[in-house]
């Protein structure tokens, strides 16, 4: 349980993020989950001209104890195709929220901070290693890709018409539509390596 | 400032040692003994700051009394206030200390005369350095910064933090201070003390950590203009010290503010909780340690001592009067003579890695020309048969080649082919040779280093015969000859041990080989003196031994220290050649 410190402070940041209209830059909410104020949801939007681009994605975010002296644990709910995130679990790699985390900075401030990230990876210092190596070779791949899971999972308008159909062939073979989307994308879209890590021998 | 500028000035161009000469040589031995903090286990990583200091909860009650007791006396803008007694020792021997001044800068000139390759044996009573408890490391500290801030004009808790940022090299600091001061404060992530207040104004305003709104005066900061409240900032020390184990360099905690907090406001936040305040102390003592390049903790087992250099920082075997421990100054090892500290290092990576696994494996067996794996001949014809089961192939151990042909009269598998043949035997050749060199000089080594094991247990059976000897009409001085030759043969064996380290990297040449008739002459000479040691000696043949055994120990000491010196003096005139 957070302390009272932490408890005043995250309160007082509820209604600063609500308070603000960021709409416009992108910070759409932040809400505490089940009244428990260590636990909350914030939720941001893809920045504009990016892949992300009119995606919804969520923010899992812990206090910790020691907040504001400890940074909040931030991962993305939402699945997020980026170098800096894990494609599998969501973790994020900012040195914000490691070791260049400063008391005075608020949530609000992070997820900006990770809304920027989003429009600007940094493939140098990789949370996925796989999703980083495509995003150096291969950038249109990579950019279609993300594409592809925005609008799958976070809500995106648009999506990419080759990718939809080679789902789709694998999904009338009887696999999973979320496994074979997963398995496609860190196969780089060949639908035989897919097949082999998906039915494997 | 042009006033300073000239009084640093003629401190410098007099002597460059002249500014450490304030040190008190004789100090050590008037103070009375602290009762210095247990840090149960201070874990050193040479060079390194990633020491950790873990304290003993007990005595950590009699170190916060006498922090208290200090406190009382200091004034609130130094942290680490002096001890009163040990202020009155050192000024009692005011006198004494200008005499030693004058010894001391001259036999520093003569220091820096000799070559610095050379190393330089110092002795506990010799005044070349000084074993510290962590009580005076403290005071020495504070003498240290003290000094400095009164020549540069600045608070002293300023001071420290710009000493820490040159590695506490005064002199660098100070040539950069009058050089570009403005640079000096950017780069050290200081900013430069103002007459304006730390508090925040009268009026109300919010903390931007808690979110609070407090009265002004509850709000404190560094000098870069942050101001947060006391509550936060206690929080915000406390987890950075006590969570995170940063005590040398806690920046400001706004966004994007790299300043340092100095050491009077974490004190005034933080120094009433014992524990913290204990542990903030220790770190900076430490940070000064490690970071001061005269200056290390000794590396014996729970040894709390310092060694303090006052000879320039070479290669320098130093004693800790605290617990015996003969230790090389530059390296932490033990005292590795004729070994370099580059030479040891690199010996002891080589025997603690595999490249040597790497290197039999190449020497003694073969690759499957087919699938490539590992194979060892243990018995049989050269007919091989690959037992990878999805391999199976079958060729010839002593070609590499396929076994089909070997039947049919056209093949010749003894026909030499100069060109493949030449290429994969150089290479496994070298291989074996690597192997067996190193083998050879690790042997050795560890030869000597298991017999120097032993004849520790030799020390322990000749002090129990000595005790005989003495009951049998003999008197205490006539025995003692049995310890001085015990202690020179340790001494033989640990050298010998390090010449092999030597030699392992050494190159070829004349010198070399004279090098090695010593290391002969002196292996021989120590393996005699052992064996007239592990023989019994009664109360009637010792007056036959005695003889024998003096002889053969002062040509040990002969033979080592024509050994030693011989490899100084190549040191000096550059006669090794090292292939590392």
């Amino acid at each position: 349980m957070a302390t009272n410190m932490a408890n005043t402070r995250i309160q007082r940041e509820l209604a600063e993020v609500a308070r603000a209209s960021d709409s416009e830059k992108g910070i759409v909410s932040l809400e505490a989950l089940d009244g428990r104020l260590d636990h909350l949801l914030g939720v941001i939007m893809g920045p504009p001209g990016s892949p992300y681009d009119g995606g919804t994605f969520k923010l899992d975010i812990h206090i910790p104890v020691e907040y504001p002296f400890k940074p909040p644990i931030i991962k993305f709910a939402t699945k997020v195709w980026h170098p800096n995130v894990s494609s599998a679990s969501g973790a994020i790699c900012l040195d914000i929220l490691k070791t260049n985390w400063a008391a005075a900075m608020t949530l609000r401030t992070v997820m900006i901070s990770i809304q920027a990230l989003l429009g600007s990876p940094v493939a140098d210092d990789p949370q996925d290693a796989i999703v980083a190596g495509q995003f150096k070779s291969q950038r249109s791949l990579f950019d279609q890709t993300a594409r592809y899971w925005a609008h799958i999972h976070a809500g995106a308008p648009t999506s990419v018409a080759v990718m939809d159909q080679k789902v789709a062939q694998m999904v009338q073979m009887g696999f999973r539509e979320s496994d074979v989307q997963d398995n496609l994308s860190w196969n780089g879209w060949d639908v035989e390596k897919a097949l082999e890590k998906l039915a494997p021998g | 400032m042009e006033t300073r500028k000239l009084f640093w000035a003629s401190n410098v161009s007099k002597n460059r040692h002249r500014s450490q000469s304030h040190w008190t040589r004789s100090t050590v031995s008037a103070l009375r003994v602290p009762v210095f903090p247990t840090l149960s286990s201070i874990q050193i990583d040479s060079g390194n700051s990633s020491t950790e200091l873990r304290m003993d909860s007990e005595d950590d009650m009699a170190y916060e009394d006498e922090y208290d007791n200090q406190e009382d006396d200091g004034d609130d803008s130094n942290p680490f206030p002096p001890n009163q007694s040990l202020n009155k020792a050192r000024a009692d021997e005011n006198d004494h200390i200008d005499v030693d001044e004058d010894d001391l800068d001259d036999s520093q000139n003569t220091a820096d005369a000799s070559s610095l390759a050379c190393p330089r044996i110092c002795t506990p009573d010799s005044g070349d350095y000084d074993v510290l408890s962590t009580e005076q490391v403290c005071q020495y500290m504070n003498d240290f910064v003290k000094d400095i801030s009164n020549i540069l004009q600045l608070p002293a808790t300023t001071t420290r933090l710009l000493l820490s940022h040159f590695n506490w090299d005064k002199e660098c600091l100070m040539e950069r201070f009058y050089e570009d001061e403005e640079k000096l404060f950017k780069d050290a992530r200081v900013i430069r003390p103002t007459a304006g207040d730390r508090q925040g104004s009268s009026s109300k305003s919010e903390c931007n950590i808690c979110y609070q709104t407090l009265k002004g005066s509850e709000f404190k900061g560094a000098d870069c203009g942050h101001r947060f409240c006391s509550v936060c900032w206690r929080s915000y020390l406390t987890s950075k010290i006590m969570d995170e184990n940063v005590t040398d360099k806690i920046e400001c905690p706004a966004h994007n503010c790299r300043i340092l907090v100095d050491d009077g406001l974490v004190m005034e936040m933080v120094g009433t909780q014992a524990a913290v305040r204990r542990k903030y102390q220790h770190g900076i003592t430490n940070s000064f340690v490690i970071s001061h390049r005269i200056m290390r903790w000794c590396p014996g087992v729970d040894c709390l001592f310092a060694i303090r250099l006052r000879i320039s920082p070479d290669w320098v075997c130093v004693t800790c009067s605290q617990c015996q421990l003969v230790c090389c100054f530059l390296c932490g090892d033990q005292w590795h003579d004729p070994a370099t500290c580059l030479v040891l290092k690199r010996w002891k990576k080589k025997c603690a890695d595999d490249s040597e696994t790497s290197n039999w494996i190449s020497a003694n067996t073969k690759e499957c020309p087919t699938c490539h794996a590992t194979i060892e001949k243990d018995g049989g014809c050269n007919h091989v048969v690959c037992k990878n089961s999805a391999c199976k192939s079958e060729f010839c151990w002593i070609c590499l080649g396929p076994w089909q042909p070997h039947g049919s009269s056209w093949f010749k598998c003894n026909r030499y082919t100069e060109d493949d043949a030449k290429a994969a035997r150089d290479n496994q050749e070298k291989s074996r040779y690597a192997l067996q060199r190193y083998l050879f000089y690790f042997n050795r080594y560890m030869n000597h280093q298991q017999s120097l094991r032993l004849e520790t247990k030799l020390n322990n059976s000749i002090r129990i015969k000595m005790e005989e000897l003495q009951q049998h009409n003999m008197s205490w001085i006539e025995v003692q000859f049995l310890k001085k030759a015990v202690d020179v043969l340790q001494q033989c064996r640990q050298t010998l041990m390090f010449t092999y380290v030597f030699a392992f990297y050494l190159q070829k040449n004349n010198q070399q080989d004279i090098f090695e008739d010593n290391q002969h002459d002196l292996e021989l000479a120590t393996e005699t003196l052992s064996g007239f040691l592990e023989r019994d000696i009664t109360g009637q043949n010792v007056a036959e031994i005695k003889t024998k055994v003096q002889d053969k120990a002062a040509y040990c000491e002969l033979r080592r220290n024509a050994l030693v010196k011989h490899v100084h003096e190549g040191y000096e005139k550059d006669w090794w050649e090292f292939s590392l």
